[in-house]
């Protein structure tokens, strides 16, 4: 008697646990299906996006200055990237001076996968290229970085106010910068240079490279180095 | 066999300790990588085996499976089937380390700009041992769960009973 009635509570119990058991078996594939799905919608490059007045889509949606001049440097980086600034440190005055000489093709390409607040200062650069004021923003953001006692290197710092704020301080006054940022116009933007720096092996940051050739990274981080890669190249 | 020598109800507290640990492991792996495609895909594409569209969407994908395979080793769904597949995982792995640890390729992109190697060009062996003591360790868990996947708190039942 006992047996039969614990039999028979077992088997419903069984029953219980096949059902059980499908339903968590489809919501977890769900959830794997569902991410891959989304993570490559995402992530592909997308031609109808809101895009920068400077950016050159064979050029991987960077912004380009200066497309006629004979030596190209393609510079992949994240505002928030402390090797980044190293790179900065070292030859940003030399580059900027180069750049607004017209002596170098330009290329930045500004990437964001640091912090959850790179993606912020990426889409804030476009929206002061769109002013003018690429250079001074890039540098802005550089000298302006959080240090690790302001904010973890992997923790957001930037919000669209500061960002604002910071571009006023270099002198864009414009409100469509600030409707620029506010809106989130070119978020979608930097999924494109994701997509393409993924596309081009670019697994580090900076990642600098002179008319095809990605330099080591000791030559970034060297002043001299660098500039004698320019120099040999007949850049003056 | 040992089997018998076993005490049943130690082994199936070590069995959850077992799921618990190599879920844990995927998901957190898995978790960290979903919300970074962009790490995920460098992370990949690091160890130079793959051409780099291939590369990239095994990136995008990887991350996923690692979390599915982690919550059904937690859950405790098909663990015979999902130790075989994270058991796997875990010996691609040791492969993808130990020839990149061959061929000097710097791997480690946790933090995306220092890479594997130092400035200087040197190889750090203890980045790459590391790696490999741990998925080691990792495939031994995963060999425990496929030889006593019946264990405590899981939704598995019908097909493995060992009474």
């Amino acid at each position: 008697m006992v047996d039969k009635k614990a039999n028979k509570r077992k088997a419903t119990k069984k029953q219980g646990d096949k059902f059980t058991r499908y339903l968590v078996i489809g919501m977890i594939l769900f959830v794997v299906i569902a991410g891959i799905g989304a993570t490559l919608a995402k992530n592909h490059s997308n031609s109808h996006v809101a895009l920068p007045s400077a950016v050159s889509t064979s050029d991987g949606y960077g912004i380009q200055i200066n497309p006629t001049a004979k030596v190209k440097v393609d510079m992949y980086e994240d505002f928030r990237c402390p090797n980044c600034r190293n790179f900065e440190a070292q030859n940003n005055t030399y580059i900027d001076g180069l750049v607004r000489a017209g002596k170098i093709d330009a290329v930045y390409h500004p990437m964001s996968f640091i912090a959850p607040d790179s993606i912020l200062t990426a889409a804030a650069s476009a929206c002061a290229s769109d002013q003018g004021k690429f250079l001074e923003m890039h540098t802005a953001l550089y000298v302006n970085q959080p240090t690790t006692a302001q904010s973890a290197e992997n923790s957001a710092y930037w919000t669209n106010a500061q960002l604002i704020l910071l571009g006023n301080s270099v002198g864009i006054t414009s409100p469509t910068f600030a409707t620029c940022i506010n809106s989130g116009k070119y978020i979608n933007w930097t999924r494109n240079i994701e997509a393409d720096a993924a596309a081009k092996n670019i697994n580090a940051t900076p990642t600098v490279i002179v008319n095809g050739k990605t330099l080591p990274l000791a030559t970034d981080y060297n002043a001299q180095a660098f500039a004698k890669v320019l120099t040999d190249l007949g850049v003056k | 066999m040992k089997i018998k020598s076993f005490n049943p109800q130690l082994q199936r507290w070590l069995t959850l300790l077992g799921r618990l640990v190599l879920g844990g492991v995927l998901l957190a792996a898995g978790y960290l990588k979903a919300v970074n495609p962009t790490e995920a895909t460098a992370s990949v594409r690091v160890y130079k085996l793959l051409p780099v569209s291939v590369a990239n969407i095994f990136g995008y994908a990887l991350p996923w499976i690692e979390i599915g395979v982690a919550l059904l080793l937690i859950v405790g769904i098909w663990i015979k089937q999902t130790s075989i597949l994270a058991g796997g995982l875990m010996v691609l792995f040791i492969f993808a380390v130990g020839q990149a640890w061959a061929r000097k390729l710097a791997i480690n992109c946790g933090c995306f700009g220092n890479g594997g190697l130092s400035a200087d060009g040197k190889v750090h062996a203890g980045v790459y041992l590391t790696e490999i003591l741990r998925d080691i360790g990792l495939t031994i868990v995963a060999g425990y769960l496929y030889r006593f996947p019946q264990g405590k708190f899981g939704l598995d039942r019908a097909g493995t009973e060992l009474e």
